[in-house]
């Protein structure tokens, strides 16, 4: 359709953006499918996390022999249950916990675990098998399978660019660090001016000028809906603490995303993890705290599960340098205000009988990919995760 | 056709474009001429000169000392990439086998985060590139960086680890669907023990190889890594794989069949003679055919270089343009995997279009860009992409458009920069460009709006 025609025959008035002439479907219209099922934020913590001095084996004397100066003292661990209790920087999920809004996976993992950060952090972005390369994420099959008429927003990366689990064979979620920031770049007169003239013709072209519209029309959406809603929570300063403030506003504004993924670095302690893992820690902690909180202030934390995870875990022993090396399973956690089975989901890591001195998985981390997608999203997981995962009963 | 558009197809697909110098200078060329040039100026290109491992002083147990080798070994990996999109960029080098490289570089993918590894993978891709195929499995067989990419160092005779023969068919060359996985196991045995040096040197290790009888793809023989780079050769499918992969790189993603095949019998029965097939296909006439031009999304390397080499800009330092190439999605010497970078539409999404968008206003405005880098995976906190700090020449723009009325001037800048016709209308771009101001001003202004549009984006 040309523009001539295209001005003539649109009922643009519902919408209060000047559409594109060349976009021959409504853009607004898909702005008002309603989330079904629920918000799920995924939290990605980045290097590999020390999951043993993150959920402390605290009655474990083997734990206490292969840190000696590592080790969190029994006293410090802020005790969950006779065995198992929190790095002390971890007060919020204490809390959570408490609740019966925490629920902990030990030993997740996947068979033939590898140690290199790339590809087990592919390996778990992709949801492939540890010989396998995909080169789609799993978020990004579930965009391809479930969001055909959904919006651009569907689903938020905060930073400015996408993880390969957010990119799918022809959807994308959509990346933005912080709502003002990107509104800055796509609020150009220029750019604006010459996606209204744009009559493309060529199909990649079309493509661009298609994405680029998308990500105008998105921008500004975003923008006034974050406008209209200012947490009245304190959050952290942290960068992460700033990310869930954005997802607070977004989410309490009613934006029809409906996945969020955050990261957070600098997990890598090989050495003086004792400060560097406790400072991280605490960012995460004191932002948890500030996000539930602004939801269960606004009703909503019964409609959201937090996921956190991290590419692997730490060896069961400390290294010369008061840090740990690339381990393998690691525990997840799920969080929400309407869990059906909250505290630990399974056993304690055994620490007894190692792979190579490193943990063996005990659960498939698909199988927590096929719980949030089937539970929360409301997803066909076998069809994403390409394989039959039962998923666990904790949603 | 235009000839002009042609000989632009031709200089964008098998190089990055042409500066506004180069063009003058040639676009009254014949195709056959500018073909010649090309390949006479790669046959003129030197080796790069060897860099030497970083020295692991006397401690190298020392976990501390051990993180600043690899420091500094990753330092070097960022200059060699710099010093390599500077070559993409200069006119004087052979961007003929720049380009042969970058593709032979996604097609054997390899991470390498050593920069005396990177540098002598580089040379093996420079030698062969354009060179005979089987010599370049062969070599890349041996290169030490791919040897530890996938695994061949723990490939051992007790133990066999089949991670670089799978990949040696099902990605370097046959392809999946042509071999058994008895096929794979055999395959990884006859290439137990090939291992390399603390230098990065091939060494194979006689005790680890496993010299008994294989059986591989229906032949039987004490064969090793070579005899079985032969038989994978052997087989016509071979041919096609790889025909179709470079087709699709340097014509088009969709392929036409029968073109594909002929080229491929081409390609076998010159024993896989790489100059020759790229000959083939710069020299025949289906290769300028409208539905090939223009039609190519840019791979950021394509884009950033050409952005570049258009204006004869020089970065004058590395960090700014790294950290773009890695947000818009393609690390030289850091492929995604093993598969190599994906192109066409998987290059594009929000975020790296709106990166695309602004980068010639931020490189040439030296203006600040707000987007940000994730960190890698052992590192903290987003890392800024810097200010740009680039020397441009418009000199040539001015020499090019000289004695133009602003009708003539927008026609050739538009001819000169874009391979796909404008979607706007051309007094779109002129309300936002002032003519009043000094010539180079208002001519870099120009060219700096036609860059920023989404047509920038297509070779």
């Amino acid at each position: 359709m040309k523009r001539r025609n295209f001005l003539k025959s649109s009922v643009v008035a519902s919408c209060t953006m000047m559409m594109p002439a060349f976009l021959k479907s409504g853009f607004g219209q898909s702005n008002l499918t309603s989330r079904s099922g629920k918000i799920l934020v995924v939290v990605q913590l980045s290097g590999g996390n020390d999951g043993l001095n993150t959920v402390v084996p605290f009655e474990n004397d083997i734990y206490y022999k292969n840190r000696p100066t590592l080790a969190i003292p029994k006293k410090e661990v802020l005790k969950l249950d006779n065995d198992l209790g929190l790095h002390p920087s971890l007060g919020s999920l204490r809390d959570l916990y408490n609740n019966g809004e925490l629920s902990i996976i030990n030993s997740v993992g996947y068979p033939n675990p590898n140690r290199s950060h790339f590809r087990s952090m592919d390996i778990w972005q992709t949801a492939s098998s540890s010989d396998e390369f995909l080169s789609t994420g799993w978020l990004g099959r579930y965009l391809d399978s479930d969001c055909e008429t959904c919006s651009v927003y569907q689903a938020i990366e905060v930073d400015d660019g996408l993880s390969l689990a957010m990119k799918g064979e022809h959807r994308n979620a959509f990346a933005m660090s912080n709502v003002n920031k990107i509104r800055k770049a796509a609020d150009n007169k220029y750019l604006k001016k010459m996606t209204q003239l744009a009559e493309p013709e060529e199909h990649n072209v079309t493509y661009l000028y298609k994405t680029l519209a998308d990500t105008q029309q998105s921008t500004d959406y975003l923008y006034e809906k974050s406008k209209a809603y200012r947490s009245k929570i304190t959050y952290p300063k942290s960068s992460i603490g700033k990310d869930f403030k954005q997802i607070a506003e977004l989410i309490t504004t009613d934006s029809p995303t409906q996945i969020y993924y955050v990261s957070l670095g600098g997990f890598d302690t090989h050495s003086g993890q004792k400060k560097k893992q406790h400072n991280l820690l605490k960012e995460y902690s004191e932002a948890i705290e500030a996000f539930t909180k602004d939801l269960k202030a606004n009703d909503l934390f019964e409609d959201v599960v937090i996921m956190t995870f991290s590419e692997f875990g730490r060896r069961v022993n400390q290294n010369a340098s008061g840090g740990t090396d690339h381990g393998t399973a690691n525990n997840v956690f799920l969080m929400g205000g309407k869990l059906k089975k909250a505290g630990f989901y399974n056993e304690a890591p055994d620490l007894i009988n190692l792979s190579n001195q490193d943990l063996v998985y005990d659960i498939d981390f698909r199988e927590i990919y096929a719980t949030v997608l089937d539970k929360c999203l409301h997803a066909n997981s076998s069809a994403i995760l390409k394989g039959n995962f039962k998923g666990l009963n904790i949603l | 056709m235009d000839q002009k558009i042609q000989l632009k197809h031709l200089y964008l697909r098998a190089g990055f474009g042409l500066s506004a110098k180069e063009w003058i200078d040639r676009k009254d060329w014949s195709i056959k001429k500018a073909v010649n040039e090309l390949f006479a100026q790669a046959e003129k290109a030197n080796p790069l000169a060897l860099i030497a491992r970083v020295d692991q002083g006397p401690k190298s147990d020392d976990p501390k000392e051990r993180a600043k080798v690899r420091t500094a070994e990753k330092q070097l990996v960022k200059q060699i990439s710099f010093d390599w999109l500077l070559r993409m960029a200069e006119p004087k080098e052979s961007s003929l086998l720049e380009k042969m490289c970058l593709f032979w570089h996604g097609h054997f993918a390899c991470r390498s985060r050593a920069g005396y590894l990177a540098n002598n993978q580089l040379n093996t891709i420079r030698k062969h590139g354009l060179g005979n195929f089987r010599d370049f499995v062969k070599a890349i067989a041996k290169d030490a960086a791919m040897i530890r990419y996938l695994d061949n160092h723990r490939n051992k005779k007790n133990n066999p680890n089949e991670n670089f023969a799978r990949e040696l068919m099902e990605l370097f060359t046959i392809g999946i669907g042509h071999y058994s996985e008895e096929d794979v196991k055999e395959a990884a045995r006859a290439f137990t023990g090939w291992n390399s040096n603390k230098q990065g040197v091939y060494e194979l290790k006689k005790r680890q190889h496993d010299y008994g009888e294989k059986t591989f793809m229906n032949k039987t023989g004490n064969f090793n890594g070579n005899d079985i780079i032969d038989i994978i050769l052997e087989r016509k499918e071979t041919a096609y794989f790889i025909t179709k992969k470079i087709y699709r790189y340097f014509v088009n993603q969709e392929i036409n069949e029968s073109i594909v095949k002929e080229l491929s019998e081409g390609f076998y029965s010159s024993d896989y003679n790489i100059k020759q097939l790229m000959r083939d296909i710069f020299e025949s006439d289906w290769f300028y055919d409208i539905k090939n031009i223009g039609t190519k999304i840019k791979s950021p390397t394509e884009f950033t270089v050409g952005i570049f080499r258009q204006l004869n800009g020089v970065p004058t330092q590395s960090i700014a343009l790294l950290r773009a190439q890695k947000a818009l999605g393609q690390t030289l010497f850091y492929p995604p995997n093993v598969a190599g970078w994906r192109e066409g539409k998987y290059w594009i999404d929000n975020s790296t279009l709106m990166l695309r968008l602004s980068l010639p206003t931020s490189i040439f405005n030296h203006s600040n860009l707000i987007f940000s880098v994730k960190p890698e995976l052992e590192d903290m906190g987003k890392k800024r992409i810097r200010k740009f700090s680039a020397k441009i020449d418009i000199l040539p723009v001015v020499e090019m458009t000289k004695g133009m009325n602003s009708e003539e001037t927008h026609e050739t800048l538009q001819t000169f920069l874009l391979q796909t016709q404008l979607a706007i209308p051309q007094k779109g771009i002129q309300s936002f460009v002032i003519e009043k101001e000094e010539r180079g001003k208002y001519l870099l202004n120009y060219c700096i709006r036609l860059m920023s549009l989404p047509e920038y984006q297509m070779c």
